[in-house]
């Protein structure tokens, strides 16, 4: 996919953009939102082969059938480009190509809203580059030019087609107005008549700048710029020219190559990155001043001054970062970079944000899950719980990691919880939709009992009488009842020395510990007594211990000090 | 008309959309009188208090009721009492359902009667109706409800499933933390990383409130912190928000630029960050609490990178406007950080909004009052051409900004002085400003202007035939620079031709009109006259000889340039006092309100230092009202403290701004002047020795403004009494070196600088202090300290009562001989070792005192109550005369004894009541 039709997209056939069968979709989007001249030439070469052309606005969601939508956000980068929304059933996805998070002084940043998304799929031509400030790039560049024209010379801009060139005319003309420059700057003339046509139609896709002047005036005026002609390449005294192709593979900017790169007071500009192959390439990698070899025959001698220009229209991995952090996905994938550079970016993005990532190479298939919503009922109760506010607090002791808050002792802190979603239960029966209900109606729905498992034990505890008047043996004459109550009491006092953290209730014929309770067991032969020998030297008088299961550590030891215990009555 | 309408009213059963209808258009209608509306009230009142239990319209009739009602109390407000007590009752029936309570509530609000009930609301806000639970959130305001339930609530309601009232909570949850103190700290902290989550909500709208929540609550925990980790939290803050700078939304953008531009310190490395790509070795390992993404809980410092400047590079101008503005606060900070931001402000300057740019040459104000403004070389040709803008508010900011930068190199004077005359030679209507901002860069640049001057004198010289052709700007511009050559009085001398002053004479209306606020026509007349007479002298000779001279010598003092700053403060200001009155602090409300207007008084107290003491004098008098209106018994300490607090920081306020500001001292002056410090002194003795229960902070700072108040007293009265003054100012010193040793209160900069000038007097071994001036300096560094009071001050008082002694009911006397005076006497909080007096005055002349011994007086209840009688004894020879009356406590604890004649207390005294007057005459037989 060329630079110039970068207005449409097709996922599945840019080389390095990775399977997508894991979807099992089978969809290609022809999305175009050139208006004609433009849209019918890619239409008609489109059409061969396929069936359907469906052009999408910003953000507007389109139904491509039953199952799949789609929907377009702003991307920067270049006029037309933007990232797609897709949604398939429940799995959601954003694929984007190229984008920009820094503005342009024509173009925006990438806009997008906050999805819920199992994937995100991304360019990442600049997987580890973090650029500069846009000023200092520009004070760079302008300082190269302004340099080069006040010694007399000629700058040489390669440019692509459109937007990049616009951007460096806006720049130009903003410096030569605060400088009062009088240098020409010159457009190739292609260049202008194609982008008032685009930029006129498509000033949506515009920064807030040009869209706020929009009204007043065309932005892409230029004060200080003019079209060029072939017959001016030799003139004498200094200019600007910006000309196309980009890389200098050929046509215009090569002719102009040819004639200012022997002279050593020209200065050439070349964009971030050539292809090999090219002119442009070869400069870069050559040492100024170097022959270059244009063609088979032609050999030049540069002898010009070369300036790369750091300006991009892709994000560079900051950009890359923000963007999945806002987006917050599932997974990512991030493809159209080179792969060393993925590997460490993809460290960055597990590490940061604890987001599985891959990079898979061309035909590797990657499998992602992808959520799945299963529909279900509400009952009345749990619908009418969850719509009141149910918030209770917590205190955590720290979150994720222990050293939590900085220098300081771990502190707790106030967490608060919503409880109405928690109050649901999902119930699925066979052959039924499923259903969620209240925890209370749980039951009456299964038609089931609530079972709890209690655990008993009787448990010996030792008496000693210290009667002052009268003797009395074991078992006879002691009213009960009395007896029953007054133990129960002595015992609670005993326990509540212990247990000073919970609190022990007694209504007289019972002890509750939370689920826990001692009454005095007054039969002969109690099911749970595990028969021991009897002590000789003090009474012992059986109290019967229950509870259940959740407090059996508790349980346990408050029987541990029933048995060590020795009351003492009188 | 009427009749038919009302009778139509009444036989329709009133029940029908159609007499609601009707209704409406009646309520609606300016013109129907008051009598037509009391009845449809009546009608209304009627059918609501009698819904038709059958139907279920009753609902929506409530709901349109309620709504007439509504409208009738916003077009009406002064009608119907009978109307707010039957929505009152309506509200209050237990068959009311959650919406129709919620109308009447609503109805009641608009009404302006107290909806006073926190059970209604937390009842109301828990139940499923969500347009009922966000009008509630909306509306909170007018319930009365304490901040501690409030608050839980709205943290709950963080969790809401709906954006709208997760939104709203957490507005409200940010306009809390506003005004509330921190008692619980967990509490806090949880709504803060509550909050913290909700920054990843999927909302535009939740984002953006709760960036604000974070902040406001951030701001909290990091007021409540003590040092070393106040600064982590507000770092932690600070990382944060910048987190969050990369948001999609350009409202989150805007709001947490705003939200960066409130906090107050952020460590230098994360600053410096912001600005740049390349992780320093000190970020790489920091980590903060917080939270970074979904999943990661710490905040690695990193995520500070180029946050200002991505910021300041936004696409849209809201958001580089409010980076500007973030930086005001920030950029003075460390000087290297100020440096950075000055190069990217002046790029910034070139900017295509109008906003940006008048928001940097803001910020470049702001730091260049701060002094932090370093203006190079390279920067300068964007800045002059500022002057050049279009738009005349910039350039008025620009020349703002210009008047107090300190350019290092005569080009670059040559140059601004330049681009000044450009500016006024294309925009002839900024004469006044651009003749006062050459003033201003004449007298901040006096060698460069000398030598401008006398480079160009030539120039300035009248053309042949002795015409003055001083309509030519640029001579004029020339003229007004050189009335600002700095001369010596003393020596007679200038560096400048003194023809140039005589010259200037010629524009003395222009000149004068845009001098207006720092010099009146007469004395700039006065003043060149006056200098045109001087002996001119070299430049390099002039120089040398101004090294020797005094300070105070510059006649045309400059008033410092505050406006701007001034107005924030006083935004600032205004909404610490909204949100006061907004919500009541019920739990010790009184401390609570005592505490937050002492912390304004504090804040505000820079602007005092500036000399905007008419404005803050206004705020204060309000604030002292407001303290006026806490009237509780059981806090009486704390609200005479802190009204004796705001009152000796008015006054002192007013003594250093007459003391920096004045332009010149009248006679008639010295008065008033005297009775403000008399009152100072007076104010601060009760401070100290009335109120019982200061802790050593408090005492401190008593302490140190009684110090600051000797200074002032030093440097107005200069000669007089200054001996006294020294000897008590080396006592208080020694008494705070006394707190500090026993205490770990710390010591102040004032009170170091203090010492050290102090030092420096004694070592010049001078019995008369010649140069009061050393100590002022120290004076500067005088910030009000915090306080926090706690409730446990008590108030010294008394009160006097006689029997029978008015105007014309005199009391008799015998000429020479003694009288008794039975004086009921009430004492509160005073105990035994206090040494009590009664003073009795006569005119002024003869004062008499006698000892209160409170040992021989018997009770001991609290308060004491008793009958005294104390004799007089110096009866005038006089038919009638009038005795003023006090009772008055000897300050033990003062250094200072006061030789007295005949008796009486040894010390200085506070008076512990209002004087009383009685009068006697002479008994006619």
């Amino acid at each position: 996919m060329s630079k110039t039709q970068n207005s449409y997209i097709e996922p599945f056939r840019h080389p390095d953009h990775g399977e997508l069968n894991s979807f099992g979709w089978r969809w290609i989007i022809h999305y175009n939102i050139l208006p004609t001249p433009h849209a019918k030439v890619i239409l008609r070469k489109q059409n061969k082969g396929r069936t359907k052309v469906t052009a999408v606005d910003l953000k507007q969601t389109v139904l491509v059938d039953k199952d799949l939508q789609i929907r377009a956000y702003y991307a920067g980068h270049v006029l037309g480009a933007a990232m797609f929304y897709a949604k398939v059933g429940d799995a959601a996805i954003v694929y984007t190509g190229d984008y920009n998070m820094t503005p342009d002084r024509h173009l925006g940043a990438a806009q997008i809203d906050r999805l819920q998304l199992d994937l995100v799929i991304t360019e990442s031509t600049y997987a580890t580059t973090v650029r500069d400030s846009k000023y200092v790039r520009e004070r760079e560049f302008l300082k190269a030019v302004h340099k080069c024209v006040a010694s007399g010379g000629k700058v040489l801009i390669p440019t692509f087609a459109l937007g990049r060139a616009q951007e460096l005319c806006m720049l130009l003309d903003d410096y030569w107005e605060q400088m009062n420059l009088k240098v020409p700057i010159y457009l190739s003339s292609g260049l202008t008549i194609q982008a008032n046509m685009y930029y006129k139609v498509l000033i949506n896709w515009t920064s807030q700048k040009v869209k706020s002047t929009s009204a007043t005036r065309n932005a892409f005026d230029f004060k200080n710029v003019h079209s060029f002609d072939r017959s001016m390449i030799n003139a004498p005294g200094p200019c600007v020219l910006l000309a196309t192709p980009g890389m200098i593979s050929g046509g215009f900017s090569l002719d102009v190559f040819k004639q200012w790169a022997p002279c050593e007071q020209n200065l050439i500009i070349l964009p971030g990155y050539c292809v090999a192959g090219t002119v442009g390439h070869r400069l870069l990698s050559a040492n100024s001043p170097a022959k270059v070899n244009v063609d088979e025959s032609t050999q030049i001698d540069v002898r010009c001054q070369i300036h790369q220009l750091s300006f991009s229209l892709h994000t560079d991995s900051k950009g890359i970062m923000d963007l999945v952090k806002f987006l917050s996905p599932k997974h990512v994938i991030l493809v159209h970079g080179e792969k060393p550079k993925m590997a460490l970016l993809k460290e960055r993005i597990e590490s940061d944000f604890g987001i599985p990532c891959y990079y898979p190479a061309n035909n590797e298939s990657v499998c992602i899950p992808s959520t799945n919503y299963v529909k279900a009922e509400m009952s009345k109760s749990f619908l009418q719980s969850s719509l009141s506010p149910n918030f209770k607090f917590l205190k955590t002791i720290s979150r994720a990691d222990a050293d939590f808050i900085l220098n300081e002792r771990t502190e707790s802190f106030v967490q608060v919880c919503d409880d109405r979603v928690v109050e649901g239960t999902l119930a699925m029966q066979k052959e039924k939709q499923a259903k969620i209900v209240h925890q209370n109606e749980l039951m009456v729905i299964l038609g089931a009992e609530n079972h709890e498992v209690q655990v008993a034990y009787c448990c010996p505890v030792c008496v000693s009488y210290e009667l002052k008047d009268v003797a009395l043996a074991p078992g006879e004459n002691m009213p009960p009842v009395l007896d029953k109550r007054s133990l129960l009491h002595l015992l609670y006092t005993k326990l509540s020395n212990d247990f000073q953290d919970v609190t022990i209730q007694n209504d007289g014929d019972r002890l509750q510990i939370e689920s826990f309770t001692v009454s005095a067991c007054l039969k002969e032969k109690c099911p749970h007594r595990i028969h021991v020998k009897p002590d000789s030297t003090s009474e012992a008088v059986n109290f019967c211990c229950m509870w259940s299961m959740e407090d059996e550590k508790l349980a346990w030891r408050v029987i541990s000090i029933m048995k060590n215990l020795e009351l003492k009555t009188g | 008309m009427e009749h038919i309408l009302r009778s139509n009213l009444e036989t329709n059963e009133n029940n029908s959309p159609q007499a609601i209808l009707r209704a409406l258009s009646l309520v609606s209608n300016p013109s129907t009188s008051d009598s037509t509306l009391s009845s449809i009230a009546k009608i209304l009142i009627i059918s609501l208090e009698n819904p038709n239990p059958n139907s279920n319209s009753h609902l929506f009739l409530h709901h349109h009721i309620l709504r007439l009602f509504s409208l009738l109390f916003h077009h009406r407000p002064h009608v119907h009492h009978d109307v707010i007590s039957a929505v009152r009752a309506f509200s209050l029936l237990p068959s009311t359902s959650t919406r129709s309570l919620a109308d009447a509530l609503a109805c009641l609000s608009i009404s302006d009667s107290n909806l006073n009930d926190e059970s209604t609301f937390l009842y109301l806000v828990l139940q499923p109706c969500v347009s009922v639970r966000h009008w509630l959130l909306l509306n909170v305001s007018k319930f009365d409800i304490r901040p501690s339930v409030l608050f839980t609530v709205l943290i709950g309601l963080t969790k809401d499933p709906y954006p709208l009232i997760r939104n709203v909570a957490l507005n409200g949850l940010a306009d809390l933390c506003k005004c509330i103190v921190v008692e619980d700290e967990n509490l806090i902290q949880g709504c803060y990383f509550r909050a913290v989550k909700c920054l990843f909500d999927s909302e535009d709208s939740v984002r953006c409130s709760a960036v604000r929540a974070v902040s406001a609550c951030g701001q909290l925990i990091v007021a409540s912190k003590q040092e070393r980790s106040k600064g982590d939290w507000s770092d932690a803050l600070f990382l944060q928000l910048c987190s969050m700078v990369r948001d999609m939304s350009v409202k989150v953008r805007v709001e947490v630029f705003n939200a960066l531009g409130k906090i107050e310190t952020v460590s230098e490395y994360i600053l410096l960050q912001t600005l740049s790509k390349k992780a320093s070795a000190a970020t790489k390992k920091m980590n903060f609490p917080g939270q970074y993404s979904d999943k990661k809980f710490r905040i690695p410092a990193t995520s500070a990178s180029l946050a200002f400047l991505y910021g300041l590079e936004d696409e849209f101008n809201e958001v580089r406007e409010s980076a500007c503005r973030a930086l005001q606060t920030l950029a003075i900070l460390y000087a290297g950080f100020s440096n950075e931001v000055v190069n990217l402000l002046m790029v910034v300057l070139n900017d295509d909004s109008m906003a940006v740019r008048l928001q940097a040459l803001d910020t470049l104000h702001q730091m260049a009052m701060s002094g932090h403004l370093k203006v190079q070389e390279a920067h300068l040709p964007r800045f002059l051409g500022m002057l050049l803008d279009s738009q005349s508010l910039i350039r008025f900011t620009a020349r703002k900004v210009l008047k107090l930068t300190e350019l290092p190199s005569l080009d670059m004077f040559k140059r601004c002085v330049d681009g000044l005359i450009r500016d006024l030679e294309l925009y002839p209507q900024d004469e006044a400003e651009v003749f006062s901002a050459l003033f201003m860069i004449g007298q901040n640049h006096g060698k460069f202007l000398v030598s401008l001057i006398n480079e160009a004198s030539q120039m300035i010289e009248p053309s042949s035939g002795g015409k003055l052709g001083y309509d030519n700007v640029r001579k004029a511009s020339y003229l007004v620079l050189a009335a600002s050559a700095p001369v010596s009085m003393k020596q007679q001398t200038c560096s400048i031709p003194p023809r140039m002053f005589s010259y200037a004479v010629t524009l003395l209306g222009r000149v004068s009109r845009s001098l207006a606020d720092i010099v009146d026509q007469r004395t700039l007349l006065a003043y060149l006259s006056y200098c045109s007479r001087f002996t001119f002298v070299s430049a390099a000779e002039f120089f040398k000889m101004e090294e020797h001279l005094e300070e105070g010598d510059v006649q045309l003092t400059q008033r410092r340039e505050v406006s701007k700053y001034h107005i924030w403060r006083k935004l600032q200001l205004k909404e610490a006092e909204s949100s006061l009155l907004d919500f009541q602090v019920e739990h010790n409300k009184e401390i609570n309100c005592v505490n937050i207007i002492l912390q304004v008084v504090i804040d505000i107290w820079p602007s005092l230092k500036l000399g905007l003491t008419d404005e803050v004098t206004r705020t204060l008098r309000c604030l002292k009202a407001e303290l006026g209106t806490i009237s509780n018994h059981n806090h009486r300490g704390e609200l005479v403290f802190a009204l004796q607090y705001i009152d000796a920081l008015e006054r002192l306020g007013h003594l250093w701004s007459h003391l920096v500001f004045s332009k010149e001292f009248y006679f008639h002056e010295w008065g008033k002047l005297e009775c403000s410090l008399k009152k100072l002194d007076r104010c601060l003795r009760d401070m100290r020795y009335k109120l019982i229960g200061l802790t050593k902070e408090d005492n401190f700072l008593i302490l140190e403004l009684i110090i600051a108040n000797g200074i002032v007293k030093l440097c107005n009265m200069e000669a007089c009494a200054n001996k006294t003054i020294l000897k008590k100012l080396h006592s208080m010193m020694s008494c705070i070196k006394h707190i500090c040793g026993e205490e770990s209160t710390e010591s102040s900069n004032f009170v170091v600088e203090v010492q050290k000038s102090l030092s420096e007097i004694d070592s010049t071994n001078c019995p008369i202090l010649d140069n009061p001036y050393l100590l002022l300096k120290s004076l500067e560094h005088f910030t009000p300290r915090k306080v926090v009071l706690l409730g446990n001050l008590k108030y010294m008082e008394a009160e006097l009562r006689f029997q029978g002694s008015e105007f014309q009911n005199p009391l008799p006397f015998i000429s020479g001989l003694p009288v008794g005076l039975s004086l009921d006497i009430t004492l509160h909080n005073i105990s035994s070792e206090n040494s009590l007096w009664i003073k009795m005055s006569l005119e002024e002349k003869l004062t008499q005192f006698v000892f209160l011994d409170l040992h021989e007086i018997e009770g001991h209840d609290e308060p004491r109550k008793f009958t005294f009688v104390a004799p007089f004894y110096q009866t005038p020879k006089a038919s009638c005369f009038t005795l003023k009356i006090c009772i008055v406590l000897e300050c033990m604890s003062d250094d200072d004894q006061v030789p007295r004649g005949c008796g009486g207390p040894k010390h200085e005294v506070a008076h512990l009541c209002e004087e009383k007057e009685v009068y006697f005459s002479v008994e006619v037989r």
